[in-house]
């Protein structure tokens, strides 16, 4: 065989090895990465069931749930920001990506009713903000709402803001849309149980908060 | 649909191009060809020529390099010839017109090929004739190094060149540029398939100019027509790799885009019109059906992956500036606890990451093979620094002027 022909088809199998090996190396941590959102997931599952049922054992004394309740809202908001990280890698079409946030949705509106419940038995008075955004394309302050939130998250731990995807396939989520009355243009949101519409500047996200909302909050800056 | 896409086909191509380098860089011709060089058992007459245009500031140290070349007195002549200089290069080398292995010779100014066809008429008993450009210099073994590389079928020998004393971050960017190209003459020679004798120390057998006759102008390429031409004639071109010619680099960018473009456009008008005949040719099956349609490629992908990436860090900029600008600058400059989760392992980064580390071995082997001497560590920074950036620049305007029928320049 002359050289350069053998010369030619070892250079194509060895490129079609590397490509191979790294398309699979790619696709093990793409995996990794749907298997640790799953583990965390089933952990709040987990936790939020337990909160749960702390919550009805201790009718005498509910109150004492809330430190738990406040640890999971955190938890909550790391693994929104993995699935948001992990759904910009996969695509908003991947399956298990779909499978996830419906999870993850039904994991947060599980999480509001139970701060709620709390707030009327402790007489708390949280401040929580559901967010509804689309990224069908047809949202285009959606990104900067998200960072906005994510900085007020953070400014304000005991903020407790939960991401929806406006447009998933989920039978819960669609009634939780309709019983907050959220309809109109995205981003949307219900800031104690208030709505809005439209995002413009931090300034006036923050002018939508009750008053004094964000300065009873603790603030990190 | 992701745009990025269409990164991947270049990206198997040049993966591709990196394996069949490796694997003809193991075969049987490029490992006997990296023995070390024989001692003569005869010693040709060879004549060197010098053509020089206006190169006042460097012709003495080229003709001072090549009269320290460690070759016999008698077997060596140098032909320097002023192609019409308007600076003092004329003067310089009418310095050298009495030394015994030197001749100087002036005529109007006609082109570089002008000034080495004069040359090659006056080396008349030479064997082997070779040229050097005037802002070029040799170490003292490249000839004898050189000479030892042919074989009784090389018709032509080139040498490994680099960088003369890189000076400033461009020159540093062309130091390891030229690094990986003596390894890439290397393999490629080890299949035959150079189609470029470079201006500093190519050699030729006399025989190559009586059977294909004299240099052309070939659109300001007068090296790479010279080596079609050879390849369309199915003559060998060797290269001889510790047969060391250090040339000085454009120090500026409008000089060396100058310099690209000439080269570029040079490739182009000459494969694509006058040697279009070699492109899937089955005869030199490496030269044509790999080595100059992935020359040809190459052209393209740098232009159309710079103008991806220039599109999307655009988008990217002006995405991030715009949440950046929704909240104070302490929140995105805060600490954000990083996790592998997060970090970007996508199929584009390792293949990328793959060709780097390929690209740097190989610029490793080049200046290890060839005792190439400099530092490669910081000029191989700038080099992935710059390159990039800069080498689309000529290869618009070339495929520009090439599309348009511009005129090439010189200088």
């Amino acid at each position: 065989m002359p050289l350069f022909i053998r010369n030619s088809i070892i250079s194509l199998i060895i490129a079609a090895a590397i490509t191979g090996t790294v398309a699979y190396a790619v696709n093990y941590l793409n995996n990794a990465r749907l298997t640790e959102l799953s583990a965390i997931e089933d952990q709040l599952s987990i936790d939020t069931l337990s909160l749960d049922t702390q919550f009805s054992l201790l009718e005498s004394a509910p109150c004492d749930s809330i430190a738990s309740s406040t640890t999971l809202v955190s938890s909550l908001a790391d693994l929104g920001n993995r699935l948001s990280y992990t759904e910009n890698q996969l695509g908003t079409d991947n399956a298990q990506v779909i499978r996830l946030k419906q999870q993850y949705s039904l994991l947060e509106i599980r999480d509001y009713l139970i701060t709620k419940r709390l707030a009327v038995a402790c007489g708390t008075k949280p401040v929580t903000v559901l967010y509804f955004y689309s990224n069908a394309g047809d949202c285009s302050a959606c990104d900067k709402a998200g960072y906005a939130l994510s900085y007020l998250r953070n400014t304000y731990p005991s903020l407790r803001v939960y991401s929806f995807d406006y447009n998933l396939d989920l039978g819960a989520l669609q009634t939780f849309i309709t019983i907050n009355k959220v309809r109109g243009a995205l981003p949307a949101f219900v800031i104690n149980g208030k709505q809005s519409h439209g995002f413009t500047s931090l300034e006036d996200l923050e002018k939508q908060f009750p008053k004094g909302a964000l300065a009873t909050t603790t603030s990190t800056r | 649909m992701n745009l990025e896409v269409l990164v991947y086909p270049f990206l198997f191509l040049t993966l591709y191009f990196e394996s069949f380098l490796l694997v003809t860089y193991l075969g049987k011709p490029a490992r006997e060809s990296r023995r070390a060089a024989r001692p003569l058992t005869t010693v040709p007459k060879v004549a060197i020529v010098v053509p020089c245009w206006d190169e006042g500031s460097t012709v003495e140290g080229t003709v001072k390099s090549l009269l320290a070349l460690d070759y016999p007195a008698n077997k060596l002549s140098l032909i320097l010839v002023n192609d019409g200089s308007i600076d003092n290069t004329g003067a310089i080398i009418d310095r050298y017109a009495e030394h015994p292995q030197i001749t100087a010779l002036h005529k109007e100014n006609g082109g570089k090929f002008t000034a080495m066809n004069v040359g090659i008429e006056y080396a008349k008993d030479a064997e082997l004739i070779g040229f050097l450009d005037a802002d070029s210099y040799v170490a003292p073994d490249a000839l004898h190094e050189l000479v030892a590389a042919f074989t009784p079928d090389t018709m032509a020998m080139t040498a490994s060149m680099s960088i003369y004393q890189p000076k400033t971050l461009l020159q540093r960017m062309q130091y390891a540029e030229y690094v990986l190209g003596i390894i890439f003459r290397h393999v490629f020679a080890s299949i035959n398939s150079l189609y470029v004798t470079p201006g500093p120390f190519s050699f030729y057998r006399r025989e190559v100019f009586e059977q294909l006759g004299l240099f052309k102008h070939a659109h300001l390429a007068e090296d790479m027509e010279m080596a079609m031409r050879m390849q369309r004639a199915g003559l060998k071109i060797g290269n001889a790799l510790r047969s060391r010619v250090y040339t000085k680099g454009p120090p500026t960018l409008a000089k060396l885009v100058t310099q690209r473009v000439r080269w570029t456009t040079g490739f182009l008008r000459n494969v694509l019109f006058d040697y279009r005949d070699l492109l899937g040719n089955r005869q030199n099956a490496a030269l044509g059906l790999l080595i100059l349609p992935l020359g040809l490629i190459s052209i393209a992908s740098g232009i159309f992956v710079f103008g991806l990436a220039a599109f999307q860090f655009t988008q990217s900029s002006l995405h991030t500036l715009s949440l950046v600008q929704t909240v104070p600058l302490s929140y995105t400059f805060s600490w954000h606890p990083i996790t592998w989760f997060y970090l970007p392992l996508t199929m584009m980064a390792f293949l990328s990451a793959t060709l780097l580390l390929a690209t740097l071995a190989w610029m490793y082997a080049g200046k290890h093979l060839s005792k190439t001497p400099g530092k490669l560590a910081f000029n191989v920074v700038v080099y992935l620094a710059l390159y990039g950036i800069i080498a689309p620049l000529w290869l618009v305007r070339s495929v520009s002027d090439v599309a348009l029928a511009t005129n090439t320049t010189w200088r």
